[in-house]
């Protein structure tokens, strides 16, 4: 099993790497905040090994830096919306009836708010308690307030085709409850389109939270996304400004894909055919 | 309960829940900081135009009285005027609907076509060169920022080849519908490109691991035995069964239709309903963020309840739950 | 299955090597510049769609620009921002100072032919005056009026309820004619929103929403027609966009943000377009909030250190591409008010140290953050959130300059609606933003005691000396005595820096090499005399 495991894992290691750099990016050479305005947008060098933006700042260390907020935001925003899908989409589909049809219209409700008006609210003027929290667990929980449907929804359907299979019931004529049932049987049968789908919701909370920028928060932080925007009003004279931030990006979701089909094929293995 | 009954009793619901969804969107709004007349200009109003503008535009009424006034209205069929461009919602409904979906639907329907046999690709071989190149190749076009593969998108075909205009819905061209239509579609091949790049990604992933799961297990076994060739099992059998997980992502792409592709659109120029809900948001205008939320949300619910009949029908074990 | 996989791959292969091929093709240098012009209109750039073609109603900059050009007011400016004559073609004012009279000229005729009267001036002063019209632009110049007579047909007197020294200056408001838009019921959306006429030089022809504006050059202009065609406004909002429509020849005049100017300094495609820069009506400015919740900026000696750590000069060169210039106040160095004799407060980090020992804030034995009576030197600098780099920079900038002299500062962005309201609500430390000004040199609205709460004084300035010049110089027509107020109150401002201006910025302008006489004032491209009537394409005659 371990090193089934491991195989299955590997294929993270880009994000493994990124989230190592952001772990020793307050260790590592480099000052992302410190200004040099004579070096504004210089090409990659031997002094800054990715470039400089707009202010003189080391891309390279606004890179590591930037990981931080960016990777937390992805992790914290898959994380709550599988916290809050995965059982609202359980209850929903396992139980069937009453329990479906009162899950079901709360999902549609969700899905009809426009997500910017709710991530605008949550961000604009916080709660107490949310501005206590910091600024990427912020976002996350604004991205993921209405981010939960999707895996709901995945799990929903996915308990409701497999409740009826043939394991599933064999399993509760043995007189196993409810929850062995849930976790044994169905949920590594159904996890696949939720893993994909929070893989994908990573990274794209990542990138929204630097569309999100416009509704405040503390600056100078540097995050990927930031960086991209301002990357897209130089592009093509600065294009290290983008390349840098995104193959950082890239190398987060094909890691964060792998890594979800690393899970889902551990959790279910199958014989594959070839 | 006779079909026509539950329907009815569906569309109720639907009904209530998109009731209460916009009274929540006028309670947040209102509960924004900021005021649609914030801007520096309108304070150079003396005090009494100011109040006479507010009563025009109903701003300081208590928000229950402002929803029940805006229901009313649209029973009788006004969406109201909005407060930032200050003339009707529907006039600018009109003409920003047909362009996001002109955009947006062009580009999921090109997503579907193409991101189907990419990710049935996937699910024959898995693990398979092919599969890894696909999907590197539209991991890559996913992880490369939109307004990216716009600019460069911009600058190949509208710049240097310059086969494509660089922005806009129209160039001056004839009137006849025939040469409007077809300045249309060619105004809209880069920005349905970008946005359908982006979306392939997921969606092949999506098919490829929906495709996968539903030809593991037993009956896949079954089936496999009797001797059917690996692809034709992969699409018959395997499609019918990921029939519903297909379906539940079909019921989130097709509401984009009418939502999504805002930075798409501001570069491209398009006056759609992404730009259109963020100056609103922006700008506090109740009235035209309550009509999309309720456009929106008409589609929305449209999309999941198609997609749960045809999940039902499509998988008998699906409706006998249901 | 393995020659399967081989075939596949050199299919693939050849499929890349001809796409690698038609890259290549495609990577050779762009089409030369189209051949010389038939079409003798301008494509102008615009960012946003304008708000309203109603020429006075809801007006945003790009209406109002796009008004001026469809109908003349009373007076204009000229390219200094002086009054010149218009409609009118004299004026005086009555010794006592509340009675204006315009002579109107002869000639003077509507898109449709119909002559100009003194009627339709009343006409357009009602309309102003109506709430329904939301004419925020001018309604302010037209509030303090008792009266509006009408002698006969070429006359017109306004009697003021008290002096208004700057009472010139509303009635450059684009005239309105009676006899079209007195129809309308809705004069802010219908037929004349629609299809506005006016009587300057160039009329209205056609509007695509969210696209283009086109307007012709008017054959009876009272001047004489334009030499141009006609300007046809492209709406782009992408700044990128706009600029490659320019360099592919699509448009041919567009105003450039910052980063794309440089860009274009260097770019070969743009080696053949014309290029200027101009001074605009506009400072990027940090109001110290001194209402007391904060103790720091309460004392005007913290304040001036505050700039004195600020290195203007280079920020300016390096970060802004040498696009804007420190500032003073919010008086150009180009206007007539300004007392030239005051400099912008120069960069010097060893005086804004003293200044703030001076003040009491010193730093603790192992260094750090200032203190005054235990309590730390920190504040929050406000930025408003926009598409803008530049606040970022500018903020970011801001925390390390001024943290060097020992202050902790902290930088909040806040969402730009939420930003005017706490603002307004004084609910900050400082806050950074952009000031945009007009060309009259009243300051009421920023400093007065009374603008805390119904103006934009949003530090909290209250100052009886500066209220007492505001006030005097509001109601002063005596020209000498009116620029000596301004004098002394721009010295009042030099020692309290109730504000402090940071830089005064510019734009660039990049256009066609053929389009001659395109010229600038502060206001802009559009909305002076001559403007666009000046425009001509080489080869053409600027008198037609």
């Amino acid at each position: 099993m371990r090193p089934e495991l491991w195989r299955r894992l590997l294929p993270a290691w880009p994000v493994a790497l990124l989230a190592a750099a952001a772990a020793v990016a307050p260790w590592l050479p480099g000052n992302p905040y410190r200004t040099d305005l004579g070096a504004v947008f210089t090409a990659p060098s031997a002094a800054h090994w990715m470039g400089t933006d707009g202010l003189g700042r080391d891309v390279a260390s606004r890179l590591a830096h930037g990981a931080r907020v960016s990777l937390t935001v992805g992790f914290a925003t898959a994380a709550g919306a599988i916290l809050v899908g995965l059982p609202l989409g359980a209850v929903a589909g396992y139980r069937g009836g009453f329990w479906d049809a009162a899950v079901s219209r709360v999902i549609e409700a969700a899905l009809c708010f426009p997500a910017l008006l709710v991530a605008v609210a949550i961000l604009i003027d916080p709660p107490a308690w949310l501005r206590a929290l910091p600024d990427p667990l912020r976002v996350a929980a604004a991205l993921a307030a209405l981010g939960w449907t999707p895996a709901a929804r995945y799990l929903r359907a996915e308990f409701l085709r497999l409740r009826g299979s043939e394991a599933v019931l064999s399993a509760r004529a043995a007189g196993a409850g409810t929850l062995r049932i849930v976790a044994l049987h169905l949920l590594p049968r159904s996890l696949g389109p939720v893993l994909v789908s929070a893989a994908f919701g990573a990274s794209a909370a990542a990138l929204a939270e630097a569309a999100l920028s416009f509704v405040g928060g503390d600056t100078p932080t540097p995050t990927w996304g930031a960086m991209l925007l301002e990357a897209m009003r130089q592009s093509g004279r600065a294009w290290w400004l983008a390349l840098f931030p995104g193959l950082a990006l890239f190398a987060t979701v094909y890691g964060l894909n792998g890594l979800a089909e690393g899970i889902r094929d551990w959790l279910d293995p199958r014989p594959q055919h070839r | 309960m006779s079909r026509v009954g539950r329907i009815a009793r569906r569309l109720g619901t639907y009904g209530i829940t998109l009731a209460i969804v916009t009274l929540i969107v006028f309670l947040l709004t209102a509960a924004f900081p900021g005021d649609p007349l914030e801007d520096e200009a309108d304070h150079r109003l003396p005090p009494e135009y100011r109040h006479a503008l507010r009563a025009q535009l109903h701003l300081d009424d208590p928000v229950g009285v402002r929803f029940a006034r805006w229901v009313t209205d649209l029973a009788h069929g006004d969406l109201g005027v909005s407060s930032r461009e200050r003339r009707p919602v529907a006039t600018i409904l009109r003409e920003r609907l047909p362009v996001s979906i002109a955009l947006n639907g062009t580009a999921v329907a090109l997503i579907i076509l193409l991101a189907a046999p990419l990710g049935i690709a996937g699910a024959w071989k898995p693990g398979s060169r092919w599969d890894r190149i696909a999907r590197f190749g539209t991991t890559a076009l996913y992880a490369v920022p939109v307004f990216w593969t716009a600019l460069l998108l911009q600058g190949l075909f509208a710049v240097r080849l310059a086969w494509l205009p660089l922005f806009g819905t129209s160039s001056a061209v004839g009137i006849s519908a025939w040469s409007r239509a077809a300045d249309l579609a060619r105004h809209l091949v880069l920005p349905v490109t970008c946005v359908a790049l982006g979306g392939l990604a997921y969606v092949s992933r999506f098919v490829r691991t929906a495709l996968l799961d539903a030809t593991g297990g037993d009956g896949g076994r079954a089936i496999r035995a009797r001797g059917a060739t690996a692809l034709r099992y992969v699409t018959h059998h395997g499609l019918g069964q990921a029939a519903v997980p297909l379906l539940t992502l079909a019921g989130f792409l097709i509401p984009r239709v009418v939502s999504g592709s805002l930075l798409v659109e501001e570069i491209f120029n398009l006056p759609g309903i992404g730009t259109l809900m963020f100056d609103s948001v922006m700008a506090r205008d109740v009235p035209v963020i309550a009509a999309l939320t309720l456009v929106t949300g008409i589609v929305t619910l449209g999309a999941v309840a198609a997609a749960d009949l045809l999940a039902a029908w499509a998988d008998p074990r699906v409706r006998r739950a249901a | 299955m393995r020659t399967e996989t081989l075939r596949m791959a050199s299919r693939f292969s050849r499929a890349a090597i001809l796409c690698a091929a038609v890259l290549a093709a495609a990577a050779a240098p762009g089409c030369a510049h189209p051949a010389p012009r038939a079409d003798l209109n301008v494509r102008m750039v615009l960012f946003s769609e304008p708000t309203s073609l109603s020429l006075i109603g809801n007006p945003d900059a790009n209406s109002s620009q796009i008004a001026s050009l469809l109908s003349d007011g009373l007076v204009g400016y000229d390219a200094q921002c002086r009054y010149v004559p218009m409609v009118a073609r004299s004026w005086e004012l009555s010794p006592d100072g509340l009675a204006l009279t315009f002579h109107l000229r002869d000639g003077v005729v509507w898109h449709d032919g119909e002559p100009v009267t003194a009627r339709d001036v009343v006409f357009t002063v009602r309309k102003v005056q109506d709430p329904a019209t939301q004419a925020r632009e001018w309604i302010s110049s037209f509030t303090d009026i008792a009266a509006i007579d009408t002698p006969d047909d070429r006359t017109v007197v306004v009697r003021y309820k008290q002096p208004h020294a700057d009472a010139l200056d509303g009635w450059r408001v684009p005239l309105v004619p009676e006899h079209v838009a007195a129809r309308d019921s809705d004069f802010l959306n219908g037929a004349f929103a629609q299809h506005p006429i006016g009587c300057g030089p160039f009329r209205f022809v056609d509007r695509v929403p969210e696209q283009r504006i086109e307007i012709a050059a008017f054959d009876k202009y009272w001047q004489g027609r334009p030499s141009i065609d006609g300007i046809r406004f492209e709406i782009v909002a992408n700044d990128r966009t706009g600029y490659e429509a320019l360099l592919l020849g699509q448009v041919d005049l567009m105003g450039l943000p910052p980063d794309l100017w440089r860009e274009s300094l260097s770019s070969p495609r743009a080696a053949s377009l014309a290029r200027f820069v101009y001074y605009k009506l506009s400072v990027w400015k940090i109001d110290w909030n001194q209402d007391g919740s904060n103790p720091v900026f309460t004392d005007p000696r913290v304040r001036r250190a505050m700039v004195e750590a600020l290195d203007r000069p280079r920020f300016a060169e390096t970060v802004m591409a040498g696009l804007a210039r420190p500032a003073v106040g919010s008086f150009l160095p180009e206007s007539p008010w300004t007392d030239r004799s005051i400099a912008p407060i120069p960069f010097d980090r060893a005086a804004s140290e003293r200044a703030l020992d001076e003040a009491g804030w010193r730093r603790p034995p192992g260094g750090g953050v200032r203190e005054k009576d235990g309590k730390p030197l920190r504040f929050t600098l406000m930025i408003p959130a926009t598409s803008q780099d530049i606040v970022d920079r500018l903020g970011a900038w801001v925390q390390e300059s001024i943290g060097a002299v020992g202050a902790d500062v902290h930088v909040e962005k806040v969402e730009w609606r939420a930003f005017q309201d706490r603002r307004r609500k004084h609910r900050f430390d400082a806050a950074l933003a952009i000031n945009v000004f007009d060309a009259t040199p009243d300051q009421f609205d920023l400093y007065h005691s009374s603008a805390r709460e119904r103006g934009f004084n949003y530090g909290g300035v209250a100052d009886p000396e500066l209220d007492r010049l505001l006030e005097a110089g509001r109601t002063m027509t005596d020209l000498t005595a009116r620029q000596d107020i301004y004098r002394q109150l721009q010295a009042r401002l030099h020692e309290l820096e109730p504000m402090s201006a940071l830089f005064q910025t510019a734009q660039p302008v990049v256009h066609d090499a053929r389009l001659l006489g395109v010229a600038s004032s502060p206001q802009g491209l559009l909305a002076f005399d001559p403007g666009p009537r000046a425009w001509h394409w080489a080869g053409t005659d600027s008198n037609r």
